[in-house]
């Protein structure tokens, strides 16, 4: 397939035919580039309502990305204290940010079950690397995230040793060198 | 449409920083001519079949000008480089080139070198500007030789150096002498017009064709290659009277040049505080009228009051007998009768004032500026003493300018013959300090001497008047004749149709560009509703097209004696907007309301159509004023006005207003030669004064009004206060006839110039009046961004507030107020250019100016009208004394406005001669002999400057100033082919009785 | 002073609707997430973008969309001897405004809530026109940085001296006091402006001829930019198909598709 690189404003299909993917944006019933980069036809994908094929511009190197409600975000924890966990949101997505944005994961949001029963002491610890849902633009300060599904929760953490820990539970994680288990609210990985 | 092809970046050093420009090199700039298969036919300028081409370099471009104007040179390239260094060096004669390339039958081509990409070329490391730019223009003719393999290309240049550059490069080049030579044969006149220095290297480099330049050194090298030696001092360098300046040791100024001496003048400076006398031509050391000088103060004990001898003509002859041109005493021109203006001393000038006092005197030590007039000057040949030469033969006259601030000219010609009895017209060149005159070189003939025609040619040209017809673009501006009014005019809702109004105008019989109607009438109310209708010049003159562009470079209609030089073209002056009798015409009024008591109510402005009743000229208002038995609506309302102008203009005196008197004069010209019949004061008649008032009035309230609405660009005419010492000549005189005079304030000076009478003089008091306004300075615009509000004060006419409003077909600067008013009245927008500060000052100048040139050229005018009524007459005048020197007097001709001095020497003769005959009654004069010599007057006559009186040692006679006196006046031929008015003493016995003064 | 010679020259030798020569580098600071060196004639700019990053002042953070920030500078070498009146902080403060205005209308804010991009641009050397090429080079910085934009923003002035309509003036022709109009438009949307400036006054009649041709200047520019950016995306990709041939990869890690391979390298 010839590559067709664009700039932004070009149009590139008729918004009656195409969905406008990433990298495009529709005016006057035309899909629009917004981004330098190279154009891209989706076959119509299945399972989707309208079965139409999608354009996007894939942009080579680093695209900016900013957290949006219902991302999944990846973020390591800063700090943490009684009521909340404060973290900066690394990627979204698959995407890597460029500048920290910081988030909160407040105790109500760790997990769907027990809310009043958490600990965020016993969820999270700083330094570990969080996968979390955004759930809204927040206050001023930061994003609200939460874990409260399956697949959310810690994904990466290191033992007080310094060792990365391995899940043992949807609660715990042990460090494989001094078998001490932490607590924690583990995501559960799809093998 | 886009990009250049390549660029090459062109560093220019200023003072400090480096200036980078971008500089774009084409490849689609052509030849311009139909030889050249790759230019396309839009941009051929040149002709295909011309012998050759031209290619000027910037010397030839700069100082051969007049030989480039010349019909017999055609198809000229100048290249961009040339055009560019003109530019720098001389804006007016880049004006002149630009002109010739715009002209289509003249076929200059401009040929872009700088930017095409073959020929532009870069400074080579070491070379100087001048030379980068010489080698430019070689590149750029060798361009054309390889170009035109067929045409034969000429560099013309009179560097010999460019010139065996160029043959080096294959590209044949000439001198301007040599080419004129080559050409003698199909245009002989092109060798006169080479600007003598450029001749005169020409001959001096022994050019091959040399035979005709050898003549020419012959002839012009008569005198000078004899005497090579310094007639005067180098000028100093340029850096070192910079610095002189800046450190206190020279004085920098504009040197004025006694209107009557070439070689006496005054420089005004700021550093010294008073003007500076330079006396002499050594110490004038070759400055002229209007150049910008560097002085050198002399020390106090060589300081010099200007002379309080009148010049005489016998100095003249001496210097002329005692070697001619070698004599280095200036002959001093001999009297010069003239028509004086305001502001201005007869025979010095108004600094001068002062007698012998000594002035800070000073040499001038370098030249800033020079003020040398590109459209040349006019004059005669001097006759030559010897008929040396043939006629084709190049001579080297001197050439006599007509204005005598300037000195002669040496010129180089083959027509001297020719040329012996006529006006032409002359350029200087250069000024070299071996040189007792500047050399300059011949470019038109005008006419024959003392032909009417040729004379007013002579004094247009001396005040730059542009005679021109208008251009087909200015014409195209003018509404197609028969003009009148439309439905549209009439429909306009901003138009008040005022044609039911009984309006008429009055002016000077023969008057056809009538710019001003009146009208009056009762109301309801006991007041009277006064009008002023002015033509709406602007409704036809609209900002920025040909014809405003024309109108505003002329300024302002020239009335010469029997010529109008019109501001406008002929249909719009003499019939469009002049508010004719009988028809409708646009106008913009001035209305107000004013009480019996002339006090105004209200006033109001508007556009208007007017039918105007009657056409009435000055005598016909007067009569119809004074015949009481007349009661028709028109003859009513000009009493009525009548008794409101006297009203007003007491009130105008009350204020302090001056009342002022100009000798003007009118002639009665024959209607077949135009020649004049006779000659008589203008007379002014109280019509006069009226129609005066009421445009006092309208100029007053328009003023005020513009003034409110655009305090930053409304266009006004001050009058500043006249300094004390332009007086002080006045109040010498007056207190020496025990009359006294206080010009502390106009309101003081008006009221003791009306105690100014002499029981048995009633010509007194006019004369006094006439004394003083010379006193006067010049009234000038000026825009009101420009100056403080007390500075608009009009001192003339005691009048916080002035401007004209009320002759816009005439002046341009009514039309200017016209378009303000408009503004201000909400009618139009004010157009841009009235707001450019900057723009309206250059405007401001140029209307002053012009405005100044047209009252000369019309001064000039009735000069010599006078002196061609003089002609065929000899006349035995009343006059008066209006000034005493040691030797002479100068005396006024009130009835022919003319002024001039007469020798106490002749009139002493000719006293002993009449009273010899009378009985003797002072014998001791009897024995002087007529030719006695100038000196022996002086120690015959004893000058008492307090009490402004000479009289002669024996008593028999004196003359205090204003005595009545007797002249007889004939013309003589002078110096220089200056037919002149002589004045001479008679006894009052002589004196007819109709010309007696009353 | 004549500006355009009767041969139909203007002082540096261009005609009157010709551009000066465009120049544009992209990507020349290695700090900021998108930078360009953009010249018209002797005009040259430089602008950087950092950002889209979180807001930095709370106050200012917008829900809904990015703010932009910009920053004007002229460099004290910029304009050698030939001050203008005085370099004051008003000038520099209209000139800001204006770009960002212009900016803020081409980018796609609503696309970027509660961040912020900061845009910095410094002028090097003024030559005339440096509002236009300060627009052009943010764009094209902006463009470098991925922010998506509607459409490319280009900017180009015109002015009307001698009765002639120029285009692209520069500094002397600036300095001529004619009226000055200065345009940007987004092109691919039937030349929409979105900035109009204009110095000195104009006839109706006039204003039309002179803004006509700055439109045919803005699209001349949108051009040659986009020209650049396509230019400059292809090297990059062929730089990064070498690099990955040559078994490198190191700047390819970044993409990797999930978070767990996300090693913290940071520790």
């Amino acid at each position: 397939m010839a590559e067709t690189l664009c700039t932004p404003g070009e149009r590139l299909a008729l918004a009656a035919e195409y969905d406008a993917g990433s990298g495009t944006c529709v005016r006057d019933s035309f899909i629009c580039a917004t981004l330098v980069g190279v154009k891209r036809v989706l076959p119509a994908g299945e399972g989707k309502a309208v079965q139409r094929p999608r354009v996007e511009v894939v942009r080579s190197g680093v695209e900016p990305v900013v957290p949006r409600v219902g991302d999944v975000v990846t973020a390591r924890v800063v700090r943490i204290n009684p009521r909340l966990a404060a973290v900066d949101i690394l990627c979204v997505g698959p995407k890597p940010v460029r500048q920290r944005y910081s988030g909160v994961i407040r105790v109500q949001d760790v997990r769907a079950t027990e809310i009043d029963k958490v600990q965020i002491q016993a969820s999270f610890r700083p330094g570990d690397v969080v996968r979390a849902e955004v759930l809204s633009l927040g206050d001023a300060r930061s994003y609200h995230l939460t874990t409260a599904k399956n697949h959310l929760g810690v994904v990466h953490a290191r033992s007080v040793a310094g060792v990365p820990m391995v899940p043992v539970s949807w609660q715990e994680m042990q460090c494989p060198q001094t078998k001490a288990v932490e607590n924690r609210k583990v995501a559960k990985l799809d093998a | 449409m886009l990009q250049s092809k390549s660029f090459v970046k062109k560093t220019r050093r200023g003072h400090v920083v480096k200036v980078v420009r971008e500089h774009y090199l084409r490849d689609d700039i052509y030849s311009g001519t139909p030889l050249d298969p790759e230019c396309p036919p839009e941009a051929c300028k040149l002709s295909g079949e011309a012998p050759h081409y031209l290619l000027v370099d910037t010397n030839v471009a700069l100082h051969q000008m007049d030989l480039l104007e010349h019909a017999a040179v055609s198809d000229v390239i100048v290249p961009s480089v040339v055009l560019e260094e003109v530019k720098a060096r001389n804006a007016s004669v880049y004006q002149r080139l630009r002109q010739l390339a715009a002209a289509d039958a003249k076929r200059f081509f401009v040929f872009a070198n700088e930017h095409h990409r073959e020929t532009y070329i870069k400074q080579e490391p070491g070379e100087t500007p001048n030379d980068r730019n010489d080698r430019a223009i070689r590149v750029a003719a060798a361009w054309y030789t390889a170009r035109l393999p067929t045409q034969k290309v000429i560099l013309l240049t009179d560097d010999a150096d460019n010139r065996r550059k160029a043959v080096e490069m294959g590209v044949e080049a000439l001198s301007t002498a040599a080419y004129t030579r080559q050409r003698a044969s199909d245009a002989p006149e092109l060798q006169d017009l080479v600007a003598a220095a450029a001749a005169a290297r020409g001959d001096a480099e022994g050019d091959a064709a040399a035979e005709g330049g050898k003549d020419a050194g012959g002839g012009g090298g008569k005198g000078r290659a004899a005497k090579r030696q310094r007639v005067y001092e180098e000028h100093r360098p340029m850096s070192e009277v910079t610095a002189g300046i800046k450190a206190g040791r020279y004085h920098q100024g504009t040197l004025r040049v006694n209107r009557f001496n070439s070689f006496e003048g005054w420089v005004g400076s700021e550093s010294v505080g008073q003007d500076i006398l330079i006396s002499g031509r050594i110490d004038m050391n070759r400055a002229m009228e209007g150049d910008v000088v560097a002085v050198e103060l002399l020390p106090e004990e060589q300081w010099r009051g200007p002379s309080n001898k009148l010049p005489t003509a016998k100095a003249e002859g001496a210097g002329a007998t005692g070697g001619g041109e070698d004599a280095l005493e200036e002959v001093p021109d001999g009297a010069h009768i003239a028509q004086v203006d305001p502001g201005e001393h007869y025979g010095e000038d108004a600094a001068a004032a002062g007698g012998g006092d000594k002035r800070p005197t000073g040499k001038v030590v370098g030249i800033i500026k020079r003020n040398w007039r590109t459209r040349g000057y006019c004059g005669s040949l001097q006759p030559l003493k010897a008929a040396g030469g043939s006629a084709n033969h190049t001579q080297s006259v001197r050439f006599c300018p007509v204005e005598r601030r300037f000195p002669y000219i040496r010129i180089q010609t083959r027509q001297a013959a020719t040329l012996a009895d006529k006006r032409i017209v002359v350029a200087i060149d250069s000024w070299e300090a071996d040189s007792l005159y500047p050399s300059g070189h011949y470019v038109r003939t005008l006419g024959a001497i003392g032909d009417k025609e040729t004379e007013t040619e002579v004094l247009l040209i001396e005040n730059d008047i542009n005679t021109n017809p208008f251009t087909s673009a200015v014409h195209a501006c003018v509404p197609p004749l028969p003009w009148s009014v439309s439905e549209a005019d009439l429909a306009d809702p901003s138009r008040a149709d005022l044609r039911h109004l009984a309006v008429c105008s009055v002016d000077p019989p023969g008057c056809k560009d009538i710019d001003d109607a009146l009208h009056v009438r009762r109301l309801p109310n006991g007041n009277f509703e006064l009008g002023v209708h002015i033509a709406d010049v602007t409704n036809f003159v609209h900002p920025g097209t040909a014809m405003d562009e024309e109108a505003s470079a002329r300024a302002t209609t020239v009335y010469l004696v029997q010529r109008r030089i019109d501001m406008l073209p002929k249909p719009l002056t003499e019939d469009i907007c002049s508010l004719r009798a009988e028809v409708e015409r646009l106008a913009f009024s001035v209305i107000w309301e004013v009480t019996p008591d002339a006090e105004v109510v209200s006033s109001q402005f508007t556009k208007s159509v007017i039918r105007s009743r009657a056409a009435l000229t000055y005598a016909e208002a007067q009569s119809r004023i004074d015949d009481a038995r007349l009661t028709d609506e028109l003859s009513t309302n000009l009493r009525t006005m009548n008794q409101l102008a006297r009203i007003l203009r007491r009130k105008r005196a009350d204020r302090g207003a001056l009342q002022l008197a100009s000798p003007e004069v009118k002639f009665e010209i024959d209607t077949e030669t135009h020649d004049p019949l006779d000659v008589g004061m203008y007379q002014v008649r109280e019509a006069n004064q009226m129609v005066e008032e009421m445009m006092l009035l309208a100029n007053c309230t328009v003023a005020e009004f513009t003034l409110r609405h655009f305090p930053a660009c409304a266009m006004l005419r001050r009058h500043p206060v006249p300094p004390p010492r332009q007086f002080e000549q006045l109040l010498r005189a007056a207190a020496a006839v025990g009359a006294s005079i206080d010009p502390s304030t106009s309101k003081s000076l008006a009221e003791s110039l009306d105690g100014c009478v002499r029981a048995d003089d009633p010509y007194f008091n006019k004369l006094i009046r006439i004394m003083a306004t010379r006193c006067m300075t010049q009234a000038v615009y000026l825009s009101s961004g420009e100056a403080s509000v007390p500075e608009y004060h009009h001192y003339g006419l005691a009048a916080p507030l002035y401007t004209h409003f009320t002759s816009p077909i005439r002046r341009y600067a009514d039309v200017i107020v016209h378009r303000v008013l408009m503004a201000a009245l909400g009618l139009r927008p004010l157009p841009e250019s009235l707001r450019d500060r900057e723009l309206m000052h250059g405007v401001v100048d140029n209307l002053n100016l012009r405005h100044r040139n047209a009252q000369m050229a019309g001064r000039a005018s009735v000069e010599l009208h006078t002196l061609i009524f003089f002609r065929s007459r000899h006349v035995v005048a009343d006059a008066r004394v209006t000034k005493v020197r040691a030797n002479g007097l100068i005396v006024f001709v009130p009835k022919y406005g003319i002024e001039g001095p007469v020798y106490l020497e002749d009139s002493a003769a000719a006293a002993a001669a009449a009273s010899g005959g009378a009985g003797g009654s002072g014998g001791g004069a009897g024995g002087r002999k007529k030719g006695a010599a100038a000196a022996a007057a002086d120690s015959n006559f004893v000058y008492d400057e307090e009490k402004q009186t000479v009289r002669s040692k024996d008593g028999s006679t004196h003359y205090t100033v204003f005595d009545k006196c007797a002249v007889r006046i004939t013309v003589e031929e002078a110096q220089g082919n200056r037919r002149q008015l002589v004045l001479r003493l008679v006894p009052r016995s002589e004196l007819p009785a109709s010309e007696q003064m009353h | 002073m004549e500006y355009v010679s009767p041969e139909g020259l203007r002082l540096d030798g261009r005609r009157p609707k010709e551009l000066r020569q465009l120049k544009a580098q992209l990507d020349v600071l290695s700090t900021a997430d998108g930078s360009a060196l953009f010249e018209m004639g002797n005009t040259k700019v430089l602008a950087a973008v950092f950002g889209p990053k979180p807001t930095e002042l709370r106050s200012q953070e917008d829900e809904k969309r990015a703010i932009i920030r910009c920053e004007y500078a002229m460099a004290a070498f910029s304009t050698g001897e030939r001050r203008r009146r005085g370099k004051s902080d008003r000038r520099a403060t209209e000139i800001t405004k204006a770009i960002r205005n212009t900016l803020e209308q081409t980018i796609m804010t609503e696309l970027l809530p509660r961040s912020q991009i900061d845009i910095y641009v410094q002028v090097l050397q003024a030559d005339g026109g440096t509002r236009c090429a300060c627009i052009n080079a943010a764009f094209l910085a902006l463009a470098v940085a991925a922010v998506p934009m509607r459409d490319v923003v280009a900017a180009c002035a015109a002015g009307y001296l001698d009765s002639t309509a120029l285009l692209d003036l520069n500094y002397m022709e600036d300095a001529g006091g004619g009226p000055d109009v200065v345009v940007a438009v987004h092109p691919n949307h039937s030349n929409r402006v979105v900035l109009l400036q204009q110095d000195n006054r104009v006839a109706v009649e006039t204003f039309e001829e002179v803004m006509e041709l700055a439109v045919a200047g803005c699209r001349a520019v949108a051009d040659f930019m986009r020209g650049r950016l396509l230019e400059h995306t292809r090297a990059l990709a062929a730089a990064r198909a070498a690099g990955e041939d040559g078994g490198g990869g190191g700047g390819a890690a970044m993409e990797g598709d999930s978070g767990e391979e996300l090693e913290d390298d940071e520790y």
